[in-house]
């Protein structure tokens, strides 16, 4: 349990403030609600009957898939025990994956809550007028509106060896002559992580914003009060305040994007030499290339697994308030 | 003197501020530009070295070609129809279940939380076959209403546990002055809690809104009949088996992105302005 | 917070509220399910026969002459009604698999010869052979079938062939006089092509794992071109013989000599004629179905076709790769003699014919005559060159071949980086086919 986000000893006065604030205060006496109480199982209900109905018995079946084989392409399923497993996991590809996919998330997720928090905070400053601010705004979300299928299509097109991106970097000199961003196995992870930070980021910018928005004022003036300066306020009030928020979007999106599969399907399809091989691509390849839809349920398996791991240490460290 | 030290510090955080917001937008915006670029070309201009902005054939054919075939019409419709059910429905939804998280204790809460995250960890492609059969017993194949309850579980976690977060900045105190005036849970959850949460609802809503404008494999599975089909299976139609479309397929997500784009200017002054900001303080 | 706040917070909230009833009255209104709700296949009233066709045909067609076809097949089929469903054609096999799997396939479904083996185990499209006898059907009119274990599965209906194109004014910018025959010819040609500078290069390759025709298309075409195979007499992979090991050697030594566009580690068909369209490849291996856009996007192209150039010594007839349109039906649907009869009629000689000059392809009933009167002199020339060789693609009826040529695709990579050598590359790849074929 986190004692005040702001440090006493640094702001006193924006701490004190800080405890004053209801918010501090329900912390410190909780009040559970009757545990007899039904009240809750019916407001979670219809959650419960969807993600039941269309989720866990889905799940089922590609787990039951995964310790069987001749599944869906072939007449007769036979048991097969772990054999799909070690299949999987003795497989140089699919540990080529993970690393791709570590590195691809991790990269991803970072880049998009730093460019995500800067917009955000640009777009949040009281230097501009309300119609900059809006249209702004507005160019920022823009790579959201479009299907992932657009985003990869004309990236590709952007990048191509003979490509407007090209052209514009040799023609300003930054480039000597034309990088095979996609085509090259040295350069093609870092283009694709670049363009799913650029189509990803709106996203958290959006979540940030709002966020922003329920920082009361009076913090930051009773931290300026204080002798704060802009950077000071920014890691002891901003960043404390959003905290919540930034984890729980972080962990969403190294799940979300560990499942981008379209992007790389349509740009790279897993290549050059494998260096931009994912766990998505792998699957599919597995499922609809080899027809080997008992591997590929073994590999969603794993995948599910080392998820609800980290699924489980993020809802330890939800605190009520 | 210290005034205008003030004015001037101001003055060049403001130019920093929109310097850096410039550079931002050429980053966000160029590709979408390209787009639009593309959208006027004819096919043969797309790939021409050295690649050029407009081009000696500027010419308004490829929106003509997808705003004069009543296919394209429909799946835009479609599209608007499944994402607007998908986003109230998962609001809906997500606030009942986040009142639930937010304000009770009870037992399975952990397990229920721990679920609800790690079941969109499943890859979608190894879910489609089993997905389509389960849809196909419900008699859901080719409807909307099939699209919509699959679209609703894949935004559901992350309304919920958004919506989580922002009703836990929430105090109790809130929800104990409507008690105290002898109302109950349901009482104070729709006239306190979701008025103030408002922009962070938004922000969701926004969020299901585009999952669901944007999704492609399940829409593709799940319906058969152009009558019911959505945009990015249209935009998937033009990528044909021996070219692209390339302007017909920048034209039309052009065209999709118009009104997604005027629903968010509606909603987005809803971000603005501390709504919350005087809430929490009293 | 004053009471004044909460009311006029509850009246925002009121006003949110309403607006948003409004607009989902107007979707409510236009809600509702699609046509063919809930059930799916083909239905039956009253004696006339709704028949669902799966393709990808009709967007590759002029306007709306796939469905004239169609209406003339309801003519004269009074009791017959075809549903033409499309689809976009990358996710075509998927969606076919995924449709098998759950049983709700369309009853006649348009397939590519590289889906037939696995589709066949998968008990996804019904044997043929049983539907020609049963109708008793004059088997002989047919220029091709893809059987698996002796039985027909598909029937291609307009096979598309993929000679060399050559862009004839580079070649002769380039100093090169006649287009290339041989493989030394066309290396030469390519290399003079490539010396232009520029972005322009002699070839291009494309070598995209995600869908590996290329290492049909584009790889493979050299070995068939010179009549050789990679497999055995009984179907085995050969891939260590030396005709293939000179192909991919050859390959090898395209690259090494600096001619093939850069970007071919994933670079897609599409991209390859793209380029070729925009004057930036010399020479390529594509499909005759091309020539018709090429003209359409680049018209001050010239360019022209010829056969792929062979190995210097050889004399014989030359294998050319194709692609087929093929038709197959569901082995679930209820009316299998009404689909044959759609197949009956794709393959009948005047719709045949009908079709294949639309589609600028080569008809599937040997006895029916394309049109070539109004259309580039280039597909007569095509035509002779596939009369004169034999069509070649050893991938068609192989088991999850797309994974076999992945795999070879991946190899090849590697070689190209210069990671591996040939010999490694070619007994890899033929230990994984061992494993598959």
């Amino acid at each position: 349990m986190e004692p005040a986000n702001i440090d006493r000893t640094v702001f006193p006065e924006a701490a004190a403030l800080e405890a004053e604030s209801p918010t501090f205060s329900a912390r410190g006496r909780r009040r559970p609600f009757a545990v007899r109480n039904l009240a809750p199982y019916g407001y979670i209900s219809p959650t419960l009957l969807l993600i039941f109905v269309l989720m866990v018995i889905p799940i089922a079946m590609v787990v039951s898939y995964s310790f069987q084989d001749n599944v869906i392409v072939q007449k007769n399923p036979v048991f097969a025990g772990l054999a799909n497993y070690t299949k999987v996991l003795t497989d140089p590809v699919f540990l080529t994956a993970i690393k791709n996919t570590l590195i691809f998330i991790t990269l991803s997720t970072i880049a998009h809550l730093v460019l995500g928090l800067a917009f955000a905070m640009m777009l949040n400053t009281g230097l501009l007028s309300g119609l900059t601010k809006a249209v702004f705004r507005i160019i920022y979300i823009l790579p959201w509106l479009f299907t992932i299928a657009v985003v990869a299509v004309i990236w590709r097109l952007m990048l191509d060896p003979y490509g407007v991106i090209n052209y514009i970097l040799t023609s300003i000199g930054v480039l000597q002559s034309e990088v095979n961003w996609l085509a090259s196995p040295s350069t093609a992870l870092w283009a694709l992580t670049f363009i799913n930070i650029w189509s990803g980021y709106p996203f958290f910018m959006i979540s940030l914003l709002a966020g922003l928005q329920g920082i009361s004022a009076d913090l930051y003036e009773a931290a300026a009060v204080d002798g704060a300066n802009g950077i000071q306020r920014f890691f002891n009030v901003t960043i404390p305040q959003l905290k919540p928020v930034l984890i729980s979007m972080a962990v969403l999106d190294l799940i979300w994007t560990s499942q981008q599969f379209a992007l790389i399907w349509m740009t790279t399809g897993g290549g050059p030499l494998n260096v931009t091989e994912m766990l998505s691509t792998y699957t599919y390849k597995q499922a609809f290339s080899s027809y080997e839809f008992a591997t590929a349920s073994a590999a969603a398996v794993i995948v599910l697994l080392l998820t609800m791991i980290m699924a489980f240490f993020y809802v330890r460290q939800l605190r009520e308030r | 003197m210290m005034a205008t030290r003030q004015a001037r510090h101001r003055l060049g955080m403001k130019i920093g501020v929109i310097a850096g917001l410039c550079i931002g937008a050429v980053f966000a915006g160029f590709p979408v530009v390209w787009m639009l670029s593309t959208s006027f070309k004819t096919n043969g201009e797309v790939f021409q070295v050295p690649p050029r902005l407009i081009t000696a054939n500027l010419s308004f054919d490829a929106y003509w070609k997808i705003l004069s075939n009543p296919a394209n019409l429909r799946f835009f419709l479609n599209s608007y129809i499944v994402a607007l059910w998908v986003t109230a429905l998962t609001l809906l939804t997500a606030i009942l279940a986040a009142y639930a998280f937010s304000r009770y204790e009870f037992r399975l809460k952990r397990f229920i939380n721990v679920a609800i995250v790690s079941v969109q960890a499943v890859p979608p492609i190894t879910l489609v076959i089993p997905f389509f059969g389960l849809v196909v017993a419900l008699g859901l194949y080719n409807t909307y209403g099939g699209l919509i309850i699959t679209h609703m579980v894949f935004t559901l976690p992350y309304a919920i546990i958004m919506t989580t977060a922002y009703f836990n900045t929430l105090p109790r105190e809130l929800d104990e002055s409507v008690k105290v005036d002898g109302g109950r849970g349901w009482t104070a959850l729709w006239r306190i809690l979701v008025p103030i949460s408002v922009p962070g609802l938004i922000a969701v809503g926004i969020y299901t809104f585009m999952i669901s404008w944007n999704e492609y494999l399940f829409a593709l599975t799940l319906t058969r009949t152009d009558d019911m089909r959505t945009v990015p299976i249209g935009i998937q139609l033009l990528m044909g088996q021996h070219s692209y479309e390339w302007n017909q397929m920048m034209a039309m997500s052009i065209l999709g992105s118009i009104p997604v784009l005027i629903l968010f200017l509606i909603f987005q002054r809803r971000f603005i302005g501390g709504l919350t900001s005087g809430a929490v303080k009293s | 917070m004053t009471g004044e706040t909460t009311r006029f917070r509850s009246r925002r909230t009121r006003l949110l509220g309403v607006v948003t009833a409004a607009i989902l009255a107007v979707a409510a209104a236009g809600c509702g399910t699609g046509s063919g709700e809930g059930s799916a296949g083909s239905s039956a009233q009253g004696g006339a026969v709704t028949l669902e066709f799966a393709q990808w045909w009709g967007a590759e067609l002029p306007e709306g002459s796939f469905q004239e076809l169609m209406t003339e097949f309801e003519s004269q089929n009074p009791n017959i009604k075809v549903k033409l469903l499309s689809a976009p054609y990358a996710s075509t096999k998927q969606q076919l698999v995924s449709g098998a799997a759950s049983k709700t396939l369309p009853d006649v479904v348009g397939l590519d010869g590289a889906w037939v083996n696995d589709f066949a185990k998968q008990g996804a499209i019904t044997d043929l052979s049983a539907l020609m006898a049963d109708a008793k059907y004059d088997e002989s009119q047919l220029a091709s079938q893809i059987k698996v274990d002796g039985k027909t599965y598909m029937i291609p209906v307009v096979n598309f062939v993929y000679p060399l194109f050559v862009n004839k004014d580079l070649l002769s910018k380039a100093g090169v006089k006649a287009v290339p025959s041989t493989r030394s010819e066309f290396l030469d040609a390519a290399k003079k092509i490539s010396a232009l500078g520029g972005n322009v290069k002699g070839w291009a390759l494309p070598l995209d794992t995600a869908v590996p025709n290329g290492v049909q298309n584009d790889v493979m075409s050299w070995l068939w071109a010179s009549g050789g195979s990679m497999l055995t007499q009984d179907g085995k992979p050969n891939l260590t013989s030396p005709p293939v090991k000179s192909a991919v050697d050859y390959v090898k030594s395209l690259n090494d000599a600096g001619v093939i566009a850069p970007g071919a580690l994933t670079m897609k068909e599409q991209d390859k004629v793209e380029k070729f369209t925009a004057g930036q490849v010399g020479m390529i291996i594509d499909s005759m179905a091309h020539i018709n856009l090429i003209k359409k996007n680049s018209p001050d192209l010239h360019f022209t076709v010829a056969p792929i150039p062979a190995e210097d010594s050889f004399t014989g007839k030359r294998g050319i790769p194709y692609a087929s349109w093929g038709v197959g039906i569901a082995d679930s649907t209820q009316h299998k003699a009404e689909a044959f009869k759609l197949v009956q009629f794709l393959m009948s000689k005047e719709a045949n014919a009908k079709l294949s000059t639309l589609a600028n392809g080569f008809p599937g009933n040997n006895t029916a005559e394309p049109d070539f009167s109004k259309s580039d002199p280039l597909f007569k020339t095509a035509f002779d060159i596939y009369r004169k060789g034999y069509p070649a693609n050893e991938f068609v009826g192989l088991p999850k071949s797309e994974d076999l040529m992945r795999t070879f695709a991946e190899n090849l990579q590697l070689v190209l980086a210069g990671k591996q050598s040939v010999d490694d590359a070619l007994n890899k790849t033929q230990q994984s086919w061992a494993s598959v074929i």
